[in-house]
């Protein structure tokens, strides 16, 4: 019988760690990922030889990272694992770590998140299905374009967009993981340069360098390794998808992540509402809105409307991408879904500093990537 | 320097027509044709048949492109989402550089560009605004 991610056996974020996001630099990947998996060890007080199973989520680095990595933890043999699945490549490896905990394969797995910024090949280009504007759409010219029959639709200003990136660059400014750290006003945001349509340089999310690492585990294996149960973090829900065909005009990557999320907060058994703290993929200022509207937050062409007031600020109804998100904390690829995964778990811990949003229980990350791909995942502070 | 070939547009009408494809196990009509299979419903190609679409549309959303994604094409372009007069909608580039003067709603056409490249000569499918008469 078909079975979801709760009714199997529970499944808890026990260690969070992250290396910076930044520029490209000649650090080398290795030490970016030990620095991650390090902390997270720390975090979750347990050795490395406790870890039963890894997956790294990249896309950039080429054949066989992992054990070039691993292998200075400590060589124990654990089965290893690279995944690619573009932007989501780190909430793919998550997902595989929590899926095989909660099968009861291992007691504890490790998903960790690296990349450092390389020539991306995109396989639909060698697919043999020419389009009309193959090598022209960007992913700022995509989301330029929703964003302009988006501001159509609802009368909602380059400025009302805009304030997304204010609000997340407000939020990075008091992470110290994140790549963008400067808390840029509404007219530094706007003034340019221009990429794509209505985006300027500001409304596009930095792809650096960086690493992010997450350890789960099981009920049993809290009790092994004595770990800090007050602490763990429980994952309520886990939902992998790829694009379907929709009615002609809608935008795939709002319509996959309305269904993608809707699934989430079905499995986890709660209502949007009831979220204190999102972390949306927000590569670029326009997706946020689209997102906050596709999860039903609010209704369509409101999203504008409740960021004015504050609804998403830290303190708010919802803290939306708390971290400084793509825009602020910054979009290395292969990490991005795992930093978010340790964003989450910091905010349901109490534990996020100056960036807290007061009493938060519920939270959910989520991603997209080229193909299209979503991933999401509902984690819980009540065990 | 693109794949805009011309594989993907029947050039006897005018406004030159749009080779779109037509499945003949569920109906679906798509834009660009594929040498696989219905991505509606998974038939194999041997069910797909040419559809002409008339390269007539109105535009849902334009977009001004001033980065270009790599060094050799020339910037600005612009690239416009086009809701076909036959139903679907395309992305395709115009034939004006910016978007100043375009609006949602404003009715395009097709037209065959031709142009010089390393590797000869070069004909592509764009969209040009529709003069008001």
């Amino acid at each position: 019988m078909r079975k979801e991610l709760r009714e199997l056996r529970p499944v808890y974020v026990v260690g969070i760690g992250l290396h910076k996001y930044q520029a490209a630099s000649e650090t080398p990947y290795v030490q970016l990922g030990l620095t991650a998996i390090r902390e997270a060890l720390r975090d979750a007080s347990i050795a490395f030889s406790a870890v039963e199973s890894a997956y790294t989520g990249t896309a950039l680095l080429g054949m066989a990272p992992s054990r070039v990595m691993l292998r200075h933890l400590g060589g124990s043999g654990l089965p290893i694992a690279q995944i690619e699945n573009a932007s989501a490549s780190g909430s793919t490896a998550f997902r595989q770590a929590c899926l095989e905990v909660a099968s009861g394969l291992c007691d504890v797995s490790l998903a960790v998140g690296i990349d450092k910024p390389g020539r991306i090949q995109l396989a639909h280009e060698r697919a043999g299905v020419p389009d009309l504007v193959s090598g022209y759409v960007a992913p700022f010219t995509h989301f330029a374009l929703l964003a302009h029959e988006y501001m159509h639709r609802y009368g909602v200003t380059a400025e009302q967009v805009a304030a997304v990136a204010v609000k997340n660059f407000r939020n990075a400014s008091r992470n110290p993981y994140a790549q963008r750290t400067k808390a840029y006003s509404l007219d530094e945001v706007l003034a340019g340069p221009r990429i794509a349509g209505a985006l300027t340089r500001l409304q596009c999310c930095p792809v650096g360098e960086g690493a992010a690492a997450v350890i789960v585990a099981s009920e049993a294996a809290i009790r092994e390794y004595g770990i800090d149960r007050s602490r763990a973090i429980r994952v309520l829900a886990s939902v992998s998808r790829s694009e379907r065909v929709y009615e002609p005009g809608c935008d795939p990557d709002t319509e996959l992540t309305r269904e993608t999320l809707a699934m989430a907060c079905e499995q986890a058994d709660i209502e949007p509402q009831q979220l204190d703290v999102v972390e949306f993929h927000d590569a670029f200022s326009i997706e946020e809105l689209l997102y906050v509207e596709a999860l039903g937050l609010c209704g369509p062409g409101e999203a504008a409307a409740l960021l004015a007031q504050g609804s998403f600020d830290i303190g708010g109804r919802w803290a939306v991408n708390p971290s400084g998100g793509l825009l602020g904390m910054g979009h290395p690829i292969g990490p991005t879904g795992v930093g978010q995964i340790c964003e989450i778990a910091r905010q349901l811990r109490g534990e996020a500093g100056n960036r807290q949003q007061p009493n938060a229980q519920l939270g959910l990350a989520h991603m997209v990537g080229i193909g299209s791909v979503c991933v999401a995942h509902v984690l819980s502070r009540q065990q | 320097m693109t794949s805009n070939t011309s594989e993907l547009f029947l050039a006897g009408a005018t406004p030159p027509s749009l080779r779109g494809q037509r499945c003949g196990a569920c109906g679906a009509l798509a834009f660009p044709p594929n040498p696989y299979g219905c991505e509606k419903c998974g038939a194999t190609a041997d069910l797909l048949t040419d559809q002409a679409l008339t390269g007539r549309g109105r535009l849902r959303a334009v977009a001004t492109t001033f980065v270009p994604p790599r060094k050799d094409m020339p910037a600005p372009f612009t690239v416009a989402s086009i809701e076909l007069a036959d139903g679907p909608v395309v992305r395709a580039l115009l034939t004006t550089p910016t978007d100043e003067s375009l609006r949602i709603g404003d009715e395009v056409q097709a037209v065959l560009v031709s142009f010089s490249t390393e590797n000869g000569a070069q004909t592509e499918l764009r969209f040009a605004p529709v003069e008001a008469s």
